[in-house]
């Protein structure tokens, strides 16, 4: 060892000297806020067992070579790694199970090449989609992937969860926006996936597809470093329009409505239930004020060209008002339609609830920062008003007995590609308030979102739209969901990470190495 | 500068109560009642900063819509009868 360690660990010790080598001392951290800074990530936490998650060393590589180079060490010396892009995921993606390296792409941040004739641009995980359509915007270009973490999510961790646009509706979603990909495998290899052989398809069919096979893994087959974006003209217009209704059941018919309009410059429908409104009013700093008489709401979202969007904005008024709705105006409509872009900067808290146990005893709605847990499922649109009664059911159970967490109320949007209807991502909030936690609360709060995942299996859906299953808790009921083709799964992760190395622990996938010699 | 912001803060407005849990010392800006933030408490904030975060927020709304078109459709620009404008149309006839 040549260097100094500020807190050394025997694995750091053992790699930290090569991995200089690859990637000069200034990219090799091993002090003890660069390692605990990249140990959790915004989704519920166990604060109280923090050192079971600190990564050995971080890694900050710059190129290709570099990461191909920092594999290889890690297969050979049979080291965890896992890859972190802005570590914003309401999953756990990218918490480290067995500590070792975490690989940080944020370093790997160049836009490489914009194709003005064939609308793609090719980036490194590392770039951002704010500061990506900052700079395609006097090319009257847009990369239309728009999480709620839009102004500091990164490429490389849409890719890793495959994340969910909140206009894939018109645009589709992260794993339709990225044409092809260059991925490290966990023996180092580079492959390139996409459609086809060439880099900037839309489409072709020659063999297998391969590309989806790395969208949503959560960093356990391979790290992305390099990817070929598909571009859209830049919209000319937006109208949002939010209305609101007098009962969840007509807004739940009016939302059907609305999402079969029919209408291609549709871009997604979100239906807020009476809960979440509740939560809006009392501890959302984003809220914008909307009359007390308003039980739940719909909001729209309409992009295109003006002579498509103006049109389309008539027929979407006529509808939501034809199904018993109210339009909310354009100062609400427009002013929280812009803030769904941005939910990150607003800090959380919540409520301790009257009549609850454990630490909200003697504190009735005392207000209390809080972590956001984002259950994220998949639901046919029959299945929503069900799930809806016995998600809130769960948490309150949950809520009355632990007194640590609160009900931020439901949302559900359009989830299909280019198809604004039938299913939709279903999200129940949860708050937790995480100082509060212990082995008995934390073991609480698993079992109460397994029971919540449970019920989206039941009514035919799937636990995750776009954040991951691999909470803790929810990971259990995967391969009951997927059934045989989990079998498959763990075979592909045995094959591509003979020695487990790539984010281990994830997805239950230990399981393809049981009995393995 | 200091003294300034100092005694700013001293000057903050009688809160009027709106709900049982929330006050309001300045339009439309709504507070949660400082009795239910005393586990954690509140934030002392000067009136100067109140009103800079709140017209900031419109600044950055403003901005953010810039990212994705170049312009916003207003529902009141669509020539549709009153009934289609919902509160809009209230404002407007004065309710």
């Amino acid at each position: 060892m040549t260097s100094v360690l500020p807190s050394p660990t025997p694995v750091a010790e053992r790699v930290y000297d090569e991995l200089v080598d690859i990637l000069g001392e200034a990219n090799v951290l091993v002090d003890r806020p660069a390692r605990y800074n990249r140990t959790r990530v915004p989704s519920p936490f166990p604060v109280h067992r923090w050192n079971d998650h600190v990564p050995d060393v971080v890694v900050l590589p710059e190129s290709t070579e570099q990461v191909v180079e920092i594999v290889k060490l890690a297969n050979r010396t049979k080291t965890p790694i896992v890859p972190r892009a802005a570590g914003t995921g309401l999953a756990d993606g990218a918490v480290p199970l067995r500590h070792g390296i975490l690989l940080d792409v944020k370093r790997m941040n160049r836009i490489w090449d914009l194709d003005t004739q064939n609308y793609t641009v090719n980036v490194g995980p590392g770039v951002n989609m704010l500061k990506l359509n900052e700079f395609l915007q006097p090319h009257g270009l847009f990369y239309p992937d728009n999480p709620a973490s839009y102004p500091c999510s990164m490429v490389g961790g849409r890719i890793g969860t495959s994340g969910w646009s909140l206009i894939g509706a018109r645009y589709g979603h992260t794993k339709d926006l990225v044409l092809s990909m260059e991925v490290v495998l966990p023996t180092g290899e580079v492959i390139e996936v996409g459609s086809g052989g060439g880099r900037k398809l839309r489409k072709a069919s020659t063999a297998l597809t391969l590309k989806e096979l790395f969208f949503g893994h959560q960093g356990t087959l391979g790290i992305t470093t390099n990817a070929t974006l598909s571009l859209h003209p830049r919209p000319e217009a937006e109208f949002a329009a939010f209305f609101a209704y007098p009962d969840y059941d007509t807004a739940y018919r009016s939302c059907g409505a609305l999402s079969k309009s029919g209408l291609a410059s549709m871009a997604g429908v979100v239906l807020f239930d009476e809960r979440k409104l509740d939560y809006l009013r009392r501890d959302d700093e984003a809220y914008i004020e909307q009359p007390s008489d308003v039980v739940a709401v719909n909001a729209v979202a309409l992009y295109g060209t003006e002579d498509e969007v103006v049109p389309a904005a008539r027929r979407i008024l006529q509808i939501g008002y034809d199904t018993g709705g109210r339009y909310l105006g354009d100062e609400v409509s427009q002013g929280d339609w812009a803030a769904r872009h941005d939910r990150y900067a607003i800090p959380l808290h919540g409520r301790l609830r009257e009549g609850a146990g454990g630490p909200a005893v003697g504190r009735a709605g005392q207000v209390v920062p809080m972590s956001w847990h984002c259950e994220d499922a998949a639901i046919n649109y029959t299945e929503l008003p069900a799930v809806r009664e016995k998600w809130h059911a769960i948490a309150d159970r949950y809520i009355e007995r632990y007194g640590i967490f609160d009900d931020w109320g439901m949302f559900a949007y359009t989830n299909g590609s280019h198809s604004p209807y039938g299913d939709y991502l279903v999200e129940i909030d949860i708050g937790i308030w995480e100082q509060e936690l212990n082995d008995e609360n934390w073991a609480a709060w698993t079992a109460c979102k397994k029971e919540i995942a449970q019920v989206a299996i039941d009514h035919g859906g799937s636990i995750t739209a776009c954040h991951g299953a691999t909470r803790a808790g929810e990971v259990d009921l995967v391969p009951q969901e997927l059934g045989g083709a989990f079998e498959v799964m763990k075979s592909i992760k045995r094959m591509l990470d003979p020695n487990n190395i790539m984010n281990p622990g994830k997805y239950l996938f230990d399981q393809a190495y049981e009995g393995a010699p | 500068m200091i003294g300034f912001r100092l005694s700013a803060q001293r000057r903050l407005p009688d809160a009027r109560r709106i709900k049982h849990d929330v006050i309001m010392r300045f339009d439309h800006v709504y507070e949660v009642d400082p009795d239910l933030m005393q586990v954690y408490p509140q934030q002392e904030i000067p009136p100067w900063d109140t009103h800079r975060i709140v017209d900031s927020k419109w600044d950055h709304l403003d901005w953010m819509h810039q990212h994705f078109a170049d312009r916003v459709v207003s529902a009141k620009e669509l020539g549709l009868d009153p009934k289609y404008l919902g509160d809009d149309a209230r404002e407007s006839n004065g309710h």
